[in-house]
């Protein structure tokens, strides 16, 4: 059927829906998808002029038929899918033309129906509300009508949102047998709208086996055309382009597109000299278009695209190719020897985890490790949150890294792009139960060198077990390129050729095998004092031998000038200019210019956390905590110093910048302070427990966010259950805990509902517990109205109204 | 000052008292980052304007009751449609920073606030210069959730706008912008030029407002 033509034959799609049903009424705003019910002939017009036109695949009228968009009382969404199919057939019997219903071959020529998936208008979380599987049942509901309906194929568009592009896709790889062809809306950074690049929409698309991927609507053909090129370096897959009739212009408030059919059909024969395999027009082109189209381009040969090398794994943001240069892999979310990491994962403390993956992007790491594995914690749960946290503040993919395949298969489902996958090993086991993750969500994953036997001591024997994981992965139609071997670095201090059989097997891998490669680095000095030193050692002769990727910690100085060096070494970085970005600042500042040497001697730590210098407190107190005691430096030095900032802040004088400048000042000095008592054993005591949460429906949390600092300022511990929390989970934790206190922020009248039912839920659940309040829309009366304790007007008040709290019921 | 700069230092709770020069260079850089993330898009389409009866207006097909939109309006033949944002890059940098360091953390949440401002201007500035042609001058912008004009006319705006496809700004359940820093606007055009072509603030009927210019 038309999965064996994709590529060995010219396609041509239909042209623009929307403004010729504007044309004939269509007013703004009104559904597009109701006049499958309203006025089919109208919609069966339009198909049958472009199958007359050319037209090989015919879009549904569906753009905008799914549950979250498709609000039209009295018309049914499934009547509604279902007639738009029948109306393309109905539309080609017209038109004398087949559609794969015809019992025998009737020499007709062939029209095929694709079911037409739009976005759904709604941004998913965590920038917006709509739930990644809620988005993918939305899908779900209309595709399998479009398959019981009779459709050829699933043709999802316009999307811009790589996320709701892979809810889509897998919502019709996992409940249709349809071919799946899958487009995307570019601007002219020749990026989506929500940031990613073109790698990283091929890698994904491909990762998940779509049949045919491209471009679509946003730009005129010209416009398309740099944006095509990356797609014809990158794409193994048959490429779609369905521009708009040029860019939009507006005249007497209508919109209109003015590439005439002739011009376009001129560009559109460029565009498939340039690669294209699949070609038809989106908003303001008209049967005209496609013909002239159609008329132009019919003769013309086209190849399936050549099937590229390269190794991409890729986030919402971009894609990270490796085997340029050698790529930072930062391995320090992993609780394994990091005592703090532990408790952070115990305590839920996921700030802690995300601080940990920023701090390691800020350090140049391309790729991000995430191991949660701990025993007696929820894996699954609790590797899919943090993917799902971790992706939402740093940009880079992540290489998600268990040895549980529930918790593999959770967050692969959810990650927004193609991860790296950490890891399958030559154990049939093993490959038995990750490949088929792969094959299903997409991934390149690593292949430890070792099987059933254990680790072979020689190059040989690791190069044998590379090339059996690669032979299995094949089975499953996972291609070499999406295998990143790695070569295993055994201490050097019991295993005297551990660094040989390593450096050797590397070289190996990539002279002979050609696969990328990737090493646990700083396992080569297990054992060893000054690991530093031979790690980075270690580092630079395993780039010279070939790594590919490298897991490291990127905050470790010793790693990272490694890294520079080796780059600017090999000519892997042009005119030093890394290199030279990176140490040339770090010059100044050991010279003498860094904030913290600036002040240190002169100004006592209350009046560096009273300016708001943070490295300064930091650097006092350190100082300072070698010959004081810590709780002693918070009575006489922090504490006072907050009080006076926060006074100045409630009089007028210091202003919210201010106050919180102090607050993180402060913060870095506590920090310091608590590491000391946490080795001598003292505690300091916390004066209570506060719950914050932005309530339901709600995703402004910054207010929130604000109390949060200065409470924990003011040794209160602090729960934050984030934004947009249900009264539910409020009430829960509040009884569960005994909680006294609980902070509610919402911004919008709309979202002071919530706030209401949650106050009433406490008050059922949790009499005890005193609820304070806050966020723009609110005042006193509206506080009062709602049943609230207390009405924070400023984060200052919550503080103290939490101290009065926790003071007088002492 | 540049104005972009008073009014992130009035967004930061500043009022009339001026912000120390440490601040303002925080603020200053801020607005530099600020820019490398944030990738400004808007849309707008003009409607024809009827006047219903009392508080009644109709702009296009949708019919909207409000006292305060109907006094706005008072005398436009046409208005425009309007949306903007500044992109998800400006929200994902607030959250992100939100975790390291809150005092910045305000500062862009103020700049990409004064930025978006910034942003409405100069776009509706320069629909009104391409209105000016056709003889309309154009009102003050008036938002879902001013006055008495009900937050719930967001979603008719936005899908009147498609403002989903064409820049990327949706809407929650409750009616909250995603990307945050977005805005969405009818900006009445009339015949009459009027003294007063951008004002958004001043006409706020909320007088005791902190933040108020």
């Amino acid at each position: 059927m038309i999965r064996e033509q994709l590529g060995n034959k010219l396609f041509f799609f239909d042209g623009g829906m929307g403004t010729l049903l504007q044309e004939r009424g269509l007013a703004p705003g009104e559904l597009p998808e109701t006049w499958n019910l309203l006025h089919p002939e109208e919609i069966r017009g339009i198909h049958r002029a472009y199958i007359e036109a050319g037209s090989d695949i015919v879009l549904t009228n569906t753009f905008g038929a799914n549950a979250l968009k498709f609000h039209a009382d009295g018309y049914s969404l499934e009547e509604t899918v279902k007639r738009a199919v029948q109306l393309v057939k109905e539309a080609a019997s017209e038109a004398g033309a087949g559609t794969g219903e015809e019992k025998e071959s009737t020499g007709k020529r062939r029209i095929y129906t694709a079911l037409d998936i739009g976005p759904t208008g709604k941004l998913l979380k965590p920038m917006g509300d709509l739930d990644f599987e809620d988005a993918y049942e939305a899908f779900k509901e209309v595709m399998v009508w479009g398959e019981e309906a009779g459709a050829d194929l699933i043709h999802i568009e316009t999307m811009s949102d790589t996320y709701e592009l892979k809810a889509a896709v897998l919502a019709a790889k996992e409940n249709t047998s349809l071919p799946v062809f899958a487009t995307a809306i570019y601007d002219e950074r020749r990026k989506l709208l929500t940031g990613a690049d073109v790698p990283s929409v091929i890698a994904l698309l491909e990762g998940l086996r779509v049949d045919a991927l491209g471009i679509n609507c946003g730009m005129g053909p010209e416009q398309m055309m740099p944006v095509l090129e990356e797609y014809v370096k990158y794409s193994s897959l048959p490429i779609i382009v369905k521009p708009n009739a040029g860019l939009p212009k507006q005249k007497d408030g209508k919109t209109f597109y003015d590439v005439s059919p002739e011009e376009f059909a001129g560009y559109m024969e460029q565009i498939v000299s340039m690669g294209a395999c699949l070609i038809g027009g989106c908003c303001g082109t008209t049967p005209e278009h496609i013909r002239a189209a159609v008329q132009r381009c019919r003769n013309m040969k086209i190849s399936r695209p050549a099937e590229k090398d390269y190794t991409i794994v890729s986030s919402y943001g971009q894609g990270v190719m490796l085997g340029d240069g050698s790529k930072i892999i930062g391995e320090r979310i992993n609780p394994t020897g990091k005592k703090k990491f532990k408790q952070a994962l115990k305590e839920h403390d996921l700030d802690y985890i995300l601080r940990e993956g920023i701090a390691q992007q800020d350090n140049g790491a391309h790729i991000l490790d995430v191991n949660v594995g701990l025993p007696d914690i929820d894996e699954p749960a609790m590797m899919k949150e943090t993917v799902q946290e971790l992706q939402s503040v740093v940009n880079i993919p992540l290489q998600i890294d268990t040895v549980d395949s529930e918790a593999m298969e959770q967050a692969l489902r959810i990650y927004n792009g193609k991860a790296m996958v950490n890891s399958v090993s030559g154990k049939q086991e093993s490959m038995d139960k990750v490949f088929p993750l792969i094959r299903h969500y997409g991934g390149v994953v690593i292949g430890l060198t070792l099987d059933e036997n254990g680790i072979p001591d020689d190059a040989e024997g690791r190069v044998q077990i590379a090339c059996r994981i690669i032979e299995e992965a094949a089975k499953y139609g996972i291609r070499k390129k999406d295998i990143v071997i790695d070569a295993l670095a055994m201490t050097i201090s019991s295993e005297p050729d551990g660094a040989k059989v390593t450096l050797e097997t590397l070289r190996r891998l990539r002279d002979e095998v050609g696969v990328k490669t990737v090493l646990g680095v700083s396992n080569i000095s297990f054992g060893l004092p000054s690991r530093p030193v031979i790690n980075a050692a270690f580092y630079t002769m395993a780039m010279m031998n070939g790594l590919s990727a490298g897991i490291i910690n990127p905050l470790s100085e010793d790693m990272m000038k490694a890294w520079y060096a080796y780059h600017a070494l090999m000519g892997l970085d042009a005119n030093c200019e890394r290199y030279i970005g990176h140490y040339s600042s770090m010059q100044t500042s050991a010279s003498g210019t860094a904030p913290a040497a600036e002040h240190r001697g002169m100004i006592s730590l209350k009046e560096s956390i009273e300016k708001g210098l943070k490295e300064d407190a930091a650097a006092i107190t350190a100082e300072l905590s070698e010959v004081q005691d810590p709780l002693d430096i918070i009575n006489t030095e922090l504490i006072p110093a907050l009080n006076c900032v926060g006074d100045g802040f409630e009089k007028g004088t210091v202003f919210l910048p201010q106050l919180l400048m102090s607050a993180e000042a402060a913060k870095s000095a506590f920090a310091i302070l608590k590491d000391r008592m946490d080795k001598s054993g003292e505690v300091q005591e916390k004066i209570g427990t506060v719950v914050l949460a932005t309530v339901k429906g709600d995703i402004h949390d910054i207010g929130k966010n604000i109390v949060k600092v200065l409470l924990e300022n003011y040794s209160f511990d602090v729960i934050d259950l984030g934004k947009d929390v249900p009264a539910e989970q409020i009430a829960d934790i509040v009884v569960k805990k005994k909680i006294r206190l609980a902070g509610l922020s919402a911004l919008m009248t709309t979202t002071v509902v919530s706030m209401e039912d949650t106050i009433r839920m406490l008050r059922e659940k949790a009499p005890w517990c005193k609820v304070m309040v806050g966020g723009a829309v609110l005042n006193q009366d509206y506080a009062d109205m709602i049943g609230a304790d207390f009405y924070g007007k400023d984060a200052m008040q919550s503080v103290r109204y939490a101290q009065e709290l926790f003071e007088n019921g002492k | 000052m540049e104005k972009r700069m008073k009014e992130a230092i009035r967004y930061l709770g500043y009022g009339r008292n001026t912000a120390d020069e440490r601040t303002r260079i925080m603020i200053e850089n801020t607005f530099t980052e600020m820019d490398k993330v944030s990738g400004p898009k808007y849309i707008c389409r003009v409607f024809a304007v009827k006047q219903m009866e009392d508080e009644i207006i109709k702009i296009g097909n949708m019919e909207i009751t409000s006292r305060s939109l109907s006094r706005n309006l008072k005398g436009c033949t046409k208005a425009v449609l309007f949306g903007a944002t500044l992109g998800p890059g400006v929200d994902q940098l607030i959250r992100r920073t939100s975790l390291t360091d809150m005092s910045r953390a305000v500062i862009q949440q103020a700049c990409a606030a004064a930025m978006l401002e910034e942003y409405c201007d100069e776009k509706q500035q320069e629909i009104g210069r391409k209105l000016e042609e056709e003889g309309l001058y154009l009102r003050p912008r008036f938002s879902p959730g001013y006055g008495d004009f009900d937050i719930h006319y967001q979603e008719p705006i936005m899908r009147m706008l498609d403002c989903a496809k064409n820049i990327g700004l949706t809407m929650t359940d409750s009616y909250m912008m995603t990307p945050t820093k977005s805005v969405t606007a009818v900006i009445g055009a009339s015949p009459v030029k009027e003294r007063c072509p951008i004002a958004g603030c001043e006409a706020c009927s909320k007088t005791d407002c902190e933040y108020r210019r």
